[in-house]
């Protein structure tokens, strides 16, 4: 059974709209991941599952149950913010057992059920304290033992490790993915942050401008990302992305452009011939290799080694992209450079569509 | 060149203290020599040769006010008017000032910019028809009258000025309480009123010196002992007897003590709610 | 739902209410009422009243005059003189206030050891009533037994005893520094939170780049207060305009009407006269007047600030 269920969700304010026709189910146990970047509509489809915003069209189903009639509080789910929203006139224990306060759980089961959440996130040292005393960290983890206190139906997250420094944020995430798999309860988890996506979710739902751009597990988005906004979104150093033509060889489909000639895995699909495509390749697939074996030749235009690997900018015709060679890399600038592709690996898009094209 | 620097910056110091210190007697010494002019017996205030230190020091003044004069009456009725304006102001003006912080709605800009016209109103426009419709309902000469008529202009002023800090306490917050079992007036009275304590304490604090400082409504809308408040009080014992100096002095100094203490102890909190829409707009 | 049944029904209620849509126009309409009841009729009654004969010693004079009132002003040379004091008052005391203010908020923003009580002794005055304030000051400045007056004859600067309020050629002088007194610490507070609000590297970036302490106040603090001032000006000529008080307290129009302004004429007409047709004429003109000058303001403020951005 889907915990939620999305259907065909819309929001406006006046005659703006801001989310046109979202459609998402989510299996039970599930992490939804809502990725994009700011005013892509993911917060405010966060708020409408929440009840905090309400919905201009289409239905919200949690555990079956239609709720966009419910307010808040009867909805069953528990929610994280980004500024964690601790109540700071309350102490830390009061903070985590006010929901089960406000549904009149009586003081020793409160007690109770606060002290487990609270070794479970290792607080329990700090039930004592007032918000306002407490580090950014500590604050993250009082937030989500207020969530998983009332053990609720679905758990909803905003952005909440964006308020923390790198190497907490790093900690939180993992914290996060250990709590999902201890607890099994579904969550929806909102971020611009495609690292938390990857990590996370087991479902990722890419969104722009109000419309769900892709929605797929992690591995997908990643590998056969369903347009060129997807693709450029998700992977750090970005997707390289080289226009050019498909043409007929006697070994099959290539793709070629200056510089470039990638032999395309044999498709099922009948392959429109000198039409403009744009091929997409990740930087970590391709290779140096020795002239006879390239696909792509270009020039060195910076090298910048980071440790575990080298950045590799090349020149390749008019195009420049980044290649992720091994840390040992030895070329030097205005060098020229032989790189291989898997083929598998590549993507092709629509010039004009910029969707993907299968073949 | 650094010496010259530090030099420069100590004279720099020197001034600012320099104009502090002249701005701040200009400020006060009014009230410094309204407060030793009580003190003094009106026989060393009436002289040839300006007493600047009291030469000798007298309560008379303060007795004579208190006990020759209406004047408890004056301050129990300025008291009365002051509670009800504050009161009729915390009940209506909160909830308004809640919802124009929380909710967006059609007309919202135009009713906050409403609130604000009324501020240009001259007080005898809306003194005259005041006085016509509370003398047609039996209102004028009554304390809670006078609270009505402050409230046209306190109303609005106490709802911008509490908006402001709605505004501060974080929306989070209430949604945190709603998703965790709160009512919106749920989290209204236990988060965010909490919260923005000081802001109302302040703003209360603001129009309360305001209704019990006010002079002109008053002196249109009350005639007789039963609700006349103190400044009307004090400006009338002025022009009909001849009032000593001494006396009005220590009459002055008891009706601004109360300002001055509450001023004190909010200052701070008041400030900023009074800043801040001047540095936003 | 699981609440706890213990809880106040109505309470409950109207908890439940809260979570409709309705709840922002019932948090609206107590103030509402209010506001209908105590601001919205009654100035449209005393708009109506303008156009009427109303006299509270004649009850039985109580028709419609149409513009009569209006057209009495005119010919009403009162009228005229108080309109030309109310220009010369209010323009007078909004500059020595903004100068003073000015001065009170750079000096202040400078953060010294100490400034803090400084702070709050240059605000105390605002919010002091006007009855004390005006008999503080006409105490002061008695010609018989003014301190001011002792002052200036011990330092030469007069030879007697002057008295300030009885001399046509002093008198709206005198009330302008009374209302300075009075008014300044507004703009202080209001200039102090702005400077405030000016990030400090901007003054360091300026610096760096070369400028001096006269090109920063005229190309950092100036222009990124022009809005504040505003906004105090504006407030404080509608506060200047519409309340007589001090004046009322201080000279009552006198001598002669040499401290005349039109919203003291306008309270003594319907105080003095009960002539709450004329008075509310007056009164109506004043709002007008008022609306003119604020449009236009924020108009020409707005056209300036435009230039400063480009």
């Amino acid at each position: 059974m889907a915990t939620l269920s999305i259907k065909d969700v819309r929001k406006s304010y006046g005659s703006v709209q801001v989310l046109h026709g979202v459609d998402i189910e989510l299996e039970d146990g599930g992490f939804l991941v809502l990725l994009g970047p700011s005013g892509c509509g993911k917060s405010t489809l966060l708020n409408m599952i929440a009840g905090l915003d309400d919905t201009s069209g289409g239905d919200i189903l949690i555990g079956g149950r239609s709720v966009v009639d419910l307010a808040p509080k009867d909805r069953n789910i528990a929610m994280v913010f980004q500024s964690y929203a601790l109540y700071p006139t309350m102490s830390v224990e009061r903070n985590i057992g006010f929901g089960l306060e406000m549904r009149g759980v009586d003081a020793d089961q409160r007690k109770r059920a606060v002290d487990d959440a609270a070794r479970l996130l290792q607080i329990s040292h700090l039930l004592d304290r007032r918000p306002a005393n407490l580090s950014g960290g500590q604050r993250q983890r009082v937030a989500m033992g207020r969530a998983i206190v009332r053990d609720p139906e679905l758990f909803l997250f905003d952005e909440p490790l964006s308020n923390l420094d790198a190497k907490l944020r790093v900690e939180m995430r993992t914290e996060i993915k250990r709590l999902h798999e201890r607890l099994g309860t579904s969550i929806v988890y909102v971020t611009h942050d495609q690292i938390e996506a990857m990590t996370l979710g087991t479902k990722v739902a890419v969104m722009k401008g109000g419309h769900i751009q892709q929605l797929a597990d992690p591995r997908t988005i990643y590998e056969r990302p369903a347009n060129i906004f997807v693709a450029s979104f998700i992977g750090s150093p970005a997707m390289n992305f080289l226009p050019g033509r498909l043409a007929s060889s006697p070994s099959g489909v290539r793709f070629a452009a200056n510089g470039v000639s990638v032999a395309m895995p044999a498709g099922k699909r009948q392959v429109d011939f000198d039409r403009p495509v744009i091929l997409g390749v990740r930087p970590e697939e391709l290779k140096a290799v020795a002239r006879d074996e390239a696909s792509v030749t270009g020039v060195i235009d910076v090298v910048e080694p980071t440790g575990p690997e080298t950045m590799v900018t090349v020149q390749v015709g008019e195009q420049s992209i980044i290649a992720r060679l091994p840390p040992r890399f030895a070329g030097r600038r205005k060098e020229p450079i032989f790189l291989a592709v898997d083929p598998a690996s590549v993507n092709l898009f629509d010039p004009d569509s910029e969707q993907r094209i299968d073949i | 060149m650094i010496e010259s620097k530090r030099r420069r910056r100590t004279v720099a110091n020197i001034a600012t203290y320099f104009v502090l210190a002249g701005l701040s007697m200009f400020c006060i010494g009014p009230m410094i020599w309204m407060l030793l002019t009580s003190l003094k017996y009106e026989a060393d205030i009436v002289t040839q040769t300006m007493q600047y230190i009291p030469r000798r020091v007298t309560f008379d003044n303060y007795v004579a006010i208190w006990t020759q004069s209406g004047f408890p009456r004056l301050i129990g009725n300025s008291i009365t008017v002051t509670f009800l304006t504050v009161t009729i102001c915390v009940a209506t003006g909160t909830l308004a000032a809640y919802a124009f912080s929380r909710f967006a709605f059609r007309g919202r800009t135009q009713l906050m910019l409403g609130y604000l016209v009324v501020r240009m109103f001259p007080a005898v426009m809306m003194i005259i028809p005041l006085y016509v419709v509370m003398r047609g309902v039996g209102l004028v000469d009554s304390r809670f009258g006078l609270a009505l008529a402050y409230t046209s202009f306190l109303l609005p002023l106490f709802v911008w000025m509490l908006k402001g800090f709605f505004d501060s306490a974080p929306r989070e917050l209430e949604s945190a309480a709603r998703i965790d079992g709160s009512t919106r007036l749920g989290a209204m009275v236990r988060i965010v009123m909490p919260l923005a304590r000081n802001g109302l304490v302040a703003s209360s604090v603001f129009i309360a010196i305001a209704a019990w400082n006010e002079f002109l409504f008053a002196l249109m809308l009350t005639t007789g002992q039963g609700s006349r408040t103190w400044p009307v009080g004090l400006q009338l014992m002025v022009g009909e007897f001849q009032l000593p100096w001494g006396v009005l002095a220590a009459g002055g100094i008891l009706s601004i003590l109360p300002v001055v203490v509450l001023f004190a102890i909010v200052q701070r909190t008041m400030v900023q709610g009074l800043t801040a829409g001047a540095i936003k707009g | 739902m699981t609440s706890s049944s213990s809880r106040y029904l109505p309470l409950r209620a109207l908890g439940e209410l809260s979570e409709t849509r309705y709840w922002m126009y019932l948090l609206l309409l107590p103030s509402l009422v209010m506001i209908l009841l105590v601001i919205a009729y009654p100035t449209l009654y005393g708009m109506a009243i303008s156009f009427r004969d109303m006299r509270l010693t004649r009850p039985g004079l109580d028709g419609w005059v149409g513009f009569k009132h209006y057209a009495g002003m005119w010919s009403d040379p009162v009228f005229w003189i108080a309109l030309k004091n109310t220009v010369v008052w209010v323009t007078a005391a909004i500059v020595l206030e903004l100068a003073l203010g000015l001065l009170a908020a750079t000096a202040l923003n400078r953060d010294l050891p100490g400034t803090k009580i400084f702070a709050v002794l240059i605000l105390l005055p605002y919010f002091l009533p006007n009855v004390v304030a005006g008999h503080m000051w006409a105490l002061l400045l008695d010609p018989r037994l003014g301190v001011i007056n002792d002052l200036l004859v011990r330092v030469g600067v007069l030879e007697t005893y002057k008295a300030w309020f009885a001399d046509p050629n002093t008198a709206l002088a005198a009330t302008v520094l009374v209302e300075a007194w009075h008014g300044f610490p507004f703009f202080a507070l209001l200039l102090l939170a702005g400077l405030k609000s000016i990030p400090e590297d901007l003054y360091r970036a300026a610096a760096v780049d070369g400028a001096g302490v006269s090109a920063q106040l005229r190309l950092i603090t100036l222009p990124m207060l022009k809005t504040v001032i505003a906004a105090a000006v504006i407030l404080r000529v509608i506060g200047l305009v519409n309340s007589p008080d001090l004046l009322l307290i201080l000279t009552g129009g006198g001598p002669g009407d040499a401290t005349q302004v039109l919203s003291l004429y306008a309270f003594q007409t319907a105080y003095k006269e009960f002539n709450f047709g004329y008075a509310s004429a007056l009164s109506v003109v004043m709002f007008v007047i008022l609306m003119i000058f604020a449009a236009a303001y924020i108009r020409l403020s707005r056209i300036t600030k435009g230039e400063g951005d480009d």
